[in-house]
């Protein structure tokens, strides 16, 4: 086990260097420069400018400037906004983006749990058609739509919920619902589906000839092997919501990092971009880590070690 | 091993819920601040409410007077000498005071420097401002010359890596240029002065008196000593911040008419009225209170509940608000055009033939170009200099009103042209390219154009290249193109930030424009008639005549912004030029 892990972590430090590799030139290829008056400037002035960010040096010395600073956890200097650290701004957004991500995570894994199931045992009735037409709502609504939607309708007619912004618990309804919607609808479509085939499944059949109740049959045996299809997804779901929703951010003017990472691309903020890339790929392969370990916990047919021990 | 499992899951728990903990925690703590300060902000709406009257601009009347708006961006820097943008503008220049500053309608008045009492010397080089003082900085310390000498050496030091400074500065205030202009590959241009900011011609005669000295007249370097960067900074508290400065409330000091006392990143800030302002009794507000807001339709939302004061609208919107009692339209002095390129590799005869540039420059409709492109609110645009700029020194006539209407759209004077073209130039069919940006808006404009001028000028045909930003002003540099679709916003109130533009060989002139008597005019307003106000203005406004009239450029509109207000917010209005609002002066009247 302790081995698993060990080379599964080196794994991961090749991959991290691998994406900061790829990013950092893929980068470098974007149009444009970080400052705002390029069109103004005289080449001299942006020479200066260039000298002082270390953009002149040649793209091995950059490269090989910013993995050292990585290494040593320094996530350099952003351009636009000057002289603040990477990682301190990155720190200061990611609060309300995990606590977002986190509570719609609960809400719409737990209310998809439910919906998914009420389909799976209630199968072609009237329960399960109206489940299924909310999850397909809530995959092929944009999310704008219905954040949009949730605002004009309880915030400005209603006025019973703040229109936006993140101060109080009550401020973080809306958003929550307009970001619970997506891994509701994924996790219902999943378990539906899964749950349905292991019902027909021969060792469920067994279970009954035992004479098992109907209840530890399906909660025990069944859903147990069902949820595995649902934890693979639970991965990228959980670094997509805890990361933050760009559209979400934005409609609700909440200071969190998805907004960051796409306005520090548009805005050449070199710096920026390879801090949150690096960001969201650390918590990306942890996250697929511990989601490789939790199979082992939910399904006793799957061994880490391949039995060499 | 089934137990070994769950302990394993056990501690994947764990990791988990500490990783959550860890994020989650500081916020909630700051959520529940942030919660008590809303309550105290709803219990004073409510006072301001019951209590009806006020007595103007005094200070110590009972209601407090609070401006709510928004931003659509985070304040990238709140350093002076370090600001490019709109928002650093704004709250620099409401934080902050220079040798002046801008009231309301773009007027220049007396900041730091008594307004009246400044001497420029004969010949317009040596300008001597004379500082009150009283004025002080937050801290209780005197506002001195020496504040304004450290803060200019600060900006044009290489060191500081400010853009606007060099950029204003250079070829203008003695030595600036010397002291931080580079070689393409950042060798300094004059090693000897290189970084030697104490050679910069500005000086402290004694601690209220200020002398600049420039290199060539400037009767426009009003707008500079009112310009944000170039508010003085109190030497030891600089140095004192070192890399901090600036970046927390705590590592600012202001002198100006609101202190900001909470800034909370990419999320709100606060401003108050700074007790220690010299000119306290004419401060309109007594807070200031703007958050971030991204989306255009959160922020009308938030309009719509009363949360917040003003707010800037577009597209749809407009259609949706234009009856509104709260909507109003105000003109920015930003001025797009067509530059025709003289120097075309293989259309120069076309181009420089002055019917065929008549044709395209009158060939459409300019109402509905701004109509089909844009959507909002801009106004088509006749002339170079926009309308509500600049106002002439003596009789205070708008510039627009004196020079009028100098090239309207005209459809039928177009198509004559384009005839009369034809037979000069000898041709039936011809192929022109059109450069414009590659986003959303760059491809409407370039599509109208191809319309219109396909439509109205048969023969025609407009090739469309629709580039990223930075190709495009390579393309334009190099003079690789026929037509291109540019603009201008104004560095200084002065048509001279106009009217400059095309001189031969201006830096922006891409086109390759040429007149001889146009180079005189403006070399005369520049050196000769520095001095003398009215004959500068002359020979502008005969500039503009003569460059309109020889289809110079073809102006296309000038920018406007439509806003929804409420009424009982007065003296907010767009500054035509520098920061965007003046919040000195506005004031909550309920």
């Amino acid at each position: 086990m302790a081995r698993y892990v060990t080379q599964r972590i080196i794994y991961m430090i090749i991959t991290l260097f691998l994406i900061a590799t790829a990013t950092f030139f893929l980068m470098k290829l974007l149009p444009g420069t970080p400052f705002n008056l390029e069109d103004k400037l005289t080449a001299a002035q942006k020479a200066a400018l260039y000298e002082e960010y270390g953009l002149n040096d040649p793209l091995p010395v950059q490269y090989a400037n910013y993995i050292f600073g990585l290494v040593q956890g320094d996530m350099g200097i952003s351009f636009q906004f000057d002289n603040r650290k990477v990682e301190d701004l990155i720190m200061s957004r990611i609060g309300p983006s995990a606590q977002l991500g986190f509570q719609s995570l609960v809400l719409g894994t737990l209310l998809g749990l439910i919906l998914g199931l009420i389909s799976a045992l209630k199968r072609n009735t009237g329960y399960d058609y109206t489940s299924n037409v909310i999850a397909i709502l809530g995959i092929s609504i944009p999310s704008f739509v219905f954040a949009g939607l949730l605002q004009y309708t309880f915030g400005v007619k209603l006025g019973i919920l703040p229109v936006s912004f993140w101060d109080s618990f009550k401020h973080t309804i809306l958003p929550t619902i307009a970001l619970a919607i997506f891994p509701l609808a994924t996790v219902q479509r999943f378990l539906r589906t899964e749950m349905l085939e292991v019902l027909g499944s021969d060792y469920i059949e067994l279970a009954r000839a035992k004479g098992l109740k109907n209840s530890v049959v399906t909660y025990k045996h069944a859903l147990r092997n069902a949820l595995i299809p649902v934890i693979t997804i639970m991965g990228p779901m959980v670094v997509g919501l805890m990361t933050g929703s760009l559209v979400i951010e934005k409609i609700f003017a909440i200071p969190g990092i998805g907004e960051q990472f796409v306005r520090s691309i548009q805005m050449n903020d070199y710096s920026m971009i390879m801090g949150t890339t690096m960001f969201f790929s650390v918590l990306f392969v942890v996250v697929i880590l511990i989601v490789d370990l939790l199979y082992v916990v939910v399904d006793p047919r799957i061994r880490l070690t391949g039995g060499k021990e | 091993m089934k137990k070994t499992k769950w302990s394993l899951l056990l501690v994947l728990g764990l990791v988990l819920s500490m990783f959550l903990a860890a994020c989650g925690g500081g916020d909630e703590g700051a959520d529940d601040n942030q919660a008590d300060d809303n309550n105290t902000g709803e219990q004073t709406d409510n006072n301001t409410d019951n209590e009806g009257n006020n007595n103007g601009g005094e200070t110590g009347g009972d209601e407090e007077k609070v401006l709510r708006m928004t931003e659509a961006a985070e304040i990238p820097t709140m350093d002076p000498s370090l600001a490019t943008d709109a928002v650093a503008l704004n709250f620099i220049h409401a934080t902050y005071e220079g040798l002046y500053r801008v009231a309301p309608g773009g007027e220049l008045v007396s900041g730091i420097a008594k307004k009246d009492e400044t001497e420029v010397s004969d010949d317009g080089l040596i300008w001597t401002f004379h500082l009150r003082e009283d004025a002080k900085w937050s801290n209780g310390e005197p506002v001195t010359a020496h504040d304004f000498v450290y803060s200019w050496q600060r900006i044009i030091d290489p060191e500081t890596k400010s853009q606007y400074g060099p950029y204003f500065f250079g070829g203008l205030v003695k030595n600036a240029t010397e002291i931080s202009a580079t070689d393409d590959d950042g060798n300094p241009l004059y090693p000897d002065m290189y970084g030697k900011v104490e050679e910069l011609g500005v000086k402290a005669l004694d601690d209220y008196t200020l002398q600049v000295e420039l290199i060539n007249p400037a009767p426009y370097f009003g707008s500079f000593a009112a310009f944000p960067v170039f508010v003085p900074l109190n030497k030891d508290f600089v140095e004192a911040q070192g890399e901090n400065f600036a970046l927390e409330v705590e590592n600012m000091l202001f002198n100006g008419p609101y202190v900001m006392t909470e800034w909370k990143h990419e999320e709100s800030w606060t401003l108050v009225k700074n007790e220690n302002y010299w000119d306290k009794a004419n401060v309109g507000l007594d807070r200031i209170e703007v958050s971030v807001v991204k989306d255009r339709a959160t922020a009308v939302n938030l309009f719509e509940t009363g949360e917040i004061d003003r707010v800037g609208i577009s597209g749809d919107f407009i259609d949706k608000y234009k009856t509104s009692p709260f909507f109003s339209t105000e003109l920015e002095p930003v001025v797009f055009y067509l530059q025709f390129n003289r120097l075309s590799a293989e259309k120069a005869d076309l181009m420089n033939n002055k019917n065929f540039r008549l044709a395209l420059a009158q060939g459409f409709n300019k109402q509905d170009f701004i109509d089909v492109v844009y959507g909002n609110s801009s106004v088509p645009a006749d002339g170079l200099v926009p309308a509500d700029f600049v106002k002439h020194p003596e009789t205070g006539e708008d510039w627009r009103d004196i020079n009028g209407s100098l090239l309207a759209s005209d459809i039928e004077a177009a198509q004559e042209a384009w005839a009369k073209a034809k037979e000069e130039l000898g041709f039936d069919e011809v192929t022109i390219s059109f450069i414009s940006g590659d986003t959303e808006t760059g491809k409407l404009i370039t599509e109208f154009f191809k319309n219109e001028w396909e439509k109205n000028l048969p023969g025609l045909t407009l090739e469309l290249k629709n580039v990223p930003f930075k190709e495009r002003l390579r393309l334009q540099r190099e003079q690789l193109f026929e037509v291109v679709f540019s603009g201008w916003g104004p560095d200084f109130l002065d048509p001279m930030t106009f009217m400059d533009l095309f001189v031969t060989d201006g830096s922006y002139n891409d086109g390759a424009y040429s007149n001889d008597q146009v180079d005189e005019l403006i070399t005369k307003a520049k050196t000769e008639y520095a001095t003398d106000p009215n004959k500068r203005w002359e020979a502008m406004l005969e500039a503009e005549k003569i460059m309109m009239d020889e289809v110079a450029i073809g102006p296309v509109f000038q920018r406007a912004r439509s806003f929804l207000t409420q009424p009982y917010v007065k003296n907010m209005k767009l500054n035509p030029f520098g920061p965007d609002y003046s919040f000195k002066y506005i004031t909550i009247e309920k």
